[in-house]
């Protein structure tokens, strides 16, 4: 395990007292100084860095916003924040402003922290998640809606990927989420649309925790289409969390700067699906640089979807890895036959073979504790033309033509049974195409032949 | 002396019958026309005086003055010039006409021909109403004129040809009524020489839109009952086809609905009427339409689109490029059947009774679903749709998407049905619906009559309750897709709505509430 338990590198240190490596015990923080790094942060243009130097010249963020109170506050903020090292470097004057104008909104700024029912969990918290002290830059503070807990599992992978996969990059996503969550690990994305939103979705389906970072404030969550997958995510025993406060829009800069979060608070990075210029991209390559394990699913050469992921694996020999298969994944994860995992145990058919699920091509086959569910598993129980219609689905029907075609079924049965799969959230209808989803999305393909008993 | 004629003239979508007062008096030369006439009254003077001198008569160099009475209703258009022209004739004693009330109608030409107005109809029928028995119309216009029964119909060409017939003795009675022969099945004269001219108005038929089976069954779920469709799709993918199939679709207008929809046409000028209209309207304005165009309006209030639909179709395609204007402006008609137009020239309430039927592209570059050929920012391709406001979104029970095809289903596939297999059915569901209570179509049953109609079970309740939960709808929204559901009971004949039309009917929900939305991904 990379990092776990490192201390922090001492780029905010000076008010917390907290000797390095040491687990904190209690909150070592003031309410005062939790409150003054909410307010702090909700202003545009101040990052770790600039707070940093600020508390480090003045004792304690609750000091920095007693400074911004007195008369000369302006020229006096923008002293303290000279970088010693290299002069010159001092925050701009409309910063400081800022700053004094958000000491005024204090009460306004925390009740809004209040209302969007987010808590501030500052560094040198107990709470604060271990791994992610462990980098660099460290967040001050953390916007937190729902628990952190999940982020001190044993195992946590950060699932990342393409707003815009193919649909098999998104099923990719779904089992490698179910496939970790199942194995007891946390699993942990960005919220965006496309492989993100896959992966928190299969591990809400599956009923764990999930921890979604966001690029900006909560009260202007983005993306607005995952509203709901947001309240799931923390109805489901797991977080949305950010390093910006409530009102910070989300915008080009910020979304990077989150992604050292995904990676820094998870022991390894699955890239599913890249563009040539995805951000997924800046997630591994943040992994690399924090020392985390990096896998890369890859892709045909001729894929769109997989350029960034091939080329991923080109630059990086020997420190990306390439992911084979999901048994293969979890066994490279040490997720494998580790009896005894949170998580793991109580788990139905828990000592299965999900490895030997893989075609008998030569390929290694692997033991395994978790099992992926099977298509027929996942529709026993549901009526011929429901089973006749997800059977399509998984063989590559997409269009109502098609599913009529290969099911024999009326326009108004393929029609029924759609509805019902979709209510079941089996099935989802993506501009006039039907595409699996849920436990469906994340079960095994039929092509793969049990191997011989 | 002085002439008095009978001419008529619009109001909306009204005839009015006015007298034409014609003084010729000794005096200095002049024309003056008076009586709340709009410009192309005004012009009449250069018409009229034209025509007389070229069709051999004198226009005589006294002082002329017209009267439109009654004074105080705004008269328009040039179907008065005719009267005048007769007036003056008489009024300067160039002949004498036989006794007995006749009306004229039609506009003049410089040469003294007798050209077709616009509303023949209408203003025949309100000269029929004050017990007018002869009417002299334009020639091109008598099958028109024809339609008003009990009425004697004098066809004529031109002035000198008018002035024979006033002046002859011989009287032919009432033209039988025409009604009966002409009834072309396929549209406003389709069966006459003009035919050329509409014959765009054709329409395709269902057997050669290939595949796309999920919109048909939508078109012909939203036909059955009545109930606005949208069609949400890349270009190329049959939304524009499949709704230019509808006029074939529907079964014909009704006798009302038939002489309500020809005088529409009458008053539009949409080129001569041979026969009643029997084919729905099918009315496609383009999307830069204007809301004038679209409302109606205009110093002579004439009919928009909107009523130009009536008891037809009004398919806008490319929704969401639509002025708001425009969109806003349909809520009346799709609420109350009708459009109220205000201006400062008057005001009328005109029938605007139309099924709803728009297509739309699914993002502003038109390839969402389309893998790489979308370039349109994650997220935009679900809010271009969410443009549409919410009162036109509740106003449209049939929502389907469709996708674009491969090549090889095209070829291939299944041989699609053809209209007239579908047009049956729908015919079938129709007669279905109207033959209960109240007789009317499932898109405007009443809640109260609805929930009558729809014979639920209990287990089919709760499988509506399920439903309605899992998709967070309104009682509204829930009403509408039960009323949804019992159309598509109806296409199955079937005297209960049954789960499995309910299941069908949740397909047919704007895309954005459906239940897996909640964890879109």
């Amino acid at each position: 395990m990379l990092g776990v338990g490192a201390g922090p590198d001492g780029a905010i240190g000076g008010w917390s007292d907290r000797a390095s490596g040491d687990p904190p015990q209690a909150s070592t923080i003031r309410p005062q100084d939790r409150e003054a790094l909410a307010v702090l942060l909700s202003v545009h243009g101040m990052g770790p860095l600039t707070l940093g130097r600020l508390v480090q010249r003045l004792g304690s963020p609750a000091a920095v916003l007693d400074l911004a109170g007195t008369g000369s506050a302006i020229e006096c903020l923008i002293d303290a924040s000279r970088d010693p090292n290299g002069p010159g470097r001092a925050m701009p004057a409309n910063v400081a402003d800022s700053i004094v104008r958000a000491g005024r909104n204090r009460v306004a700024i925390l009740a809004d922290v209040e209302l969007s029912r987010l808590r501030v969990v500052a560094l040198g918290d107990a709470e604060y998640p271990a791994r992610l002290m462990a980098i660099e830059m460290p967040p001050p503070a953390l916007f937190v809606r729902g628990s952190l807990e999940p982020l001190a599992a044993r195992h946590v992978v950060a699932i990342v990927g393409t707003r815009r996969p193919s649909p098999p990059g998104r099923r990719i996503a779904s089992r490698i989420a179910t496939g970790l969550a199942r194995a007891g690990a946390t699993v942990v994305s960005g919220l965006a649309v496309g492989i993100d939103g896959a992966a928190h979705a299969a591990c809400v389906t599956e009923g764990r925790p999930t921890v979604a970072f966001i690029g900006g404030g909560h009260a202007v969550l983005f993306p607005r289409a995952h509203d709901r997958l947001a309240d799931a995510i923390v109805d489901g025993g797991g977080a949305v969390i950010s390093e910006y406060a409530p009102r910070i829009e989300p915008s080009k800069g910020t979304f990077p700067q989150r992604n050292r979060l995904i990676s820094g608070s998870a022991d390894a990075v699955v890239v599913v699906e890249a563009g040539a210029r995805s951000g997924a991209l800046v997630t591994a390559s943040w992994a690399l640089e924090q020392g985390r394990e990096c896998f890369v699913v890859p892709g045909s050469i001729d894929a769109p979807t997989s350029a960034g992921c091939n080329g991923f694996l080109r630059d990086w020999p020997g420190l990306a890895r390439v992911v084979s298969g999901v048994p293969q994944l979890l066994d490279d994860l040490g997720l494998m036959g580790a009896a005894g995992l949170p998580g793991a145990t109580g788990l139905a058919g828990a000592t299965g073979l999900a490895g030997a699920d893989q075609p008998d091509d030569g390929r290694v086959v692997v033991r395994s504790t978790v099992e992926l569910p099977t298509v027929a598993a996942v529709l026993a129980g549901r009526d011929g033309a429901q089973r006749g219609v997800a059977d399509a689905l998984v063989l590559g029907a997409v269009t109502v033509d098609e599913l009529v075609a290969s099911t024999g079924l009326t326009v108004g049965a393929v029609l029924g049974a759609l509805t019902r799969l979709e209510a079941s959230g089996l099935v989802r209808p993506l501009h006039g195409r039907y595409e699996l989803a849920g436990v469906l999305a994340a079960a095994q393909p039929p092509t793969a032949k049990p191997a011989a008993a | 002396m002085l002439a008095t004629l009978l001419s008529a003239t619009l109001v909306a979508l009204d005839g009015r019958v006015i007298r034409v007062e014609v003084d010729v008096a000794p005096g200095l030369p002049g024309f003056t026309i008076v009586g709340l006439g709009d410009a192309s009254i005004r012009e009449a003077r250069e018409r009229v005086r034209g025509a007389l001198r070229n069709a051999g008569f004198v226009h005589p160099p006294r002082r002329i003055t017209v009267n439109l009475a009654p004074a105080d209703v705004p008269k328009t258009g040039s179907a008065a010039d005719l009267a005048i022209a007769i007036g003056i004739l008489i009024g300067s004693e160039q002949f004498t006409p036989r006794p007995g009330r006749a009306a004229l109608i039609g506009e003049v030409s410089l040469g003294g021909e007798i050209r077709r107005v616009p509303g023949l109809l209408p203003m025949v029928a309100a000269l029929a109403r004050r017990g007018v028995r002869r009417v002299v119309v334009p020639a091109d216009g008598a099958d028109e004129a024809r339609l008003v029964e009990g009425l004697e119909i004098v066809a004529a060409g031109s002035v000198v040809e008018a002035v024979d017939e006033l002046r002859s003795r011989r009287r032919m009675g009432p033209t039988p009524p025409a009604r009966i022969e002409l009834a072309p099945p396929s549209g406003v004269g389709a069966a006459s020489p003009h035919a050329s001219i509409v014959a765009h108005q054709t329409p395709p038929d269902l057997a050669d839109v290939r595949g796309q089976l999920e919109a048909r069954r939508a078109l012909e779920v939203a036909l059955a009952g009545g109930h606005g469709l949208l069609m949400i799709g890349p270009p190329g993918t049959g939304k524009t086809m499949l709704a230019r199939t509808i006029p074939a679709l529907l079964p014909p207008l009704t006798d009302e609905e038939s002489l309500a929809a020809t005088i529409v046409a009458s008053v539009s000028g949409e080129g001569p009427i041979h026969g009643l209209i029997r084919t729905p309207p099918f009315r496609a304005p383009h999307h830069t339409s204007s809301y004038a165009a679209i409302v109606g309006g205009g110093p002579r209030l004439v009919p928009g689109e909107v009523t130009r639909a009536d008891g037809g179709v009004l398919f806008l395609d490319e929704l969401t490029e639509f002025s708001r204007d425009v969109l806003e402006a349909l809520r009346q008609p799709l609420e109350d059947g009708r459009v109220s137009i205000v201006r400062a020239s008057g005001a009328a309430t005109l029938p605007a009774r139309f099924l709803l039927v728009a297509a739309t592209n699914p993002c502003p570059c038109g390839h969402a679903g389309e893998e790489d050929r979308c370039i349109c920012s994650p997220g935009v391709p679900e809010r271009y749709v969410g443009r549409i406001s919410g009162p036109l979104r509740d106003r449209i029970d049939v929502w389907v998407t469709l996708a674009r095809m491969k090549a090889a289903a095209m070829v291939e596939g299944i041989d699609p049905e053809s209209s007239a297999t579908v047009a049956e059915r729908i015919a079938e569901a129709r007669a279905r619906q109207t033959a209960r209570p109240g007789g009317k179509l499932n898109a405007r049953l009443s809640g109260r009559a609805l929930r009558g109609f729809a014979g639920l079970r209990p287990l089919t309740m709760r499988r509506l309750a399920d439903l309605a939960d899992a998709e967070r709808l309104s009682g509204r929204g829930t009403e509408r897709l039960l009323r949804v559901a019992r159309t598509v009971a109806d296409l199955d004949a079937a005297g209960d709505v049954e789960i499995e039309h309910l299941e069908e009917a949740a397909r047919w929900r704007p895309p954005s509430s459906r239940p897996a939305m909640a964890l879109a991904v």
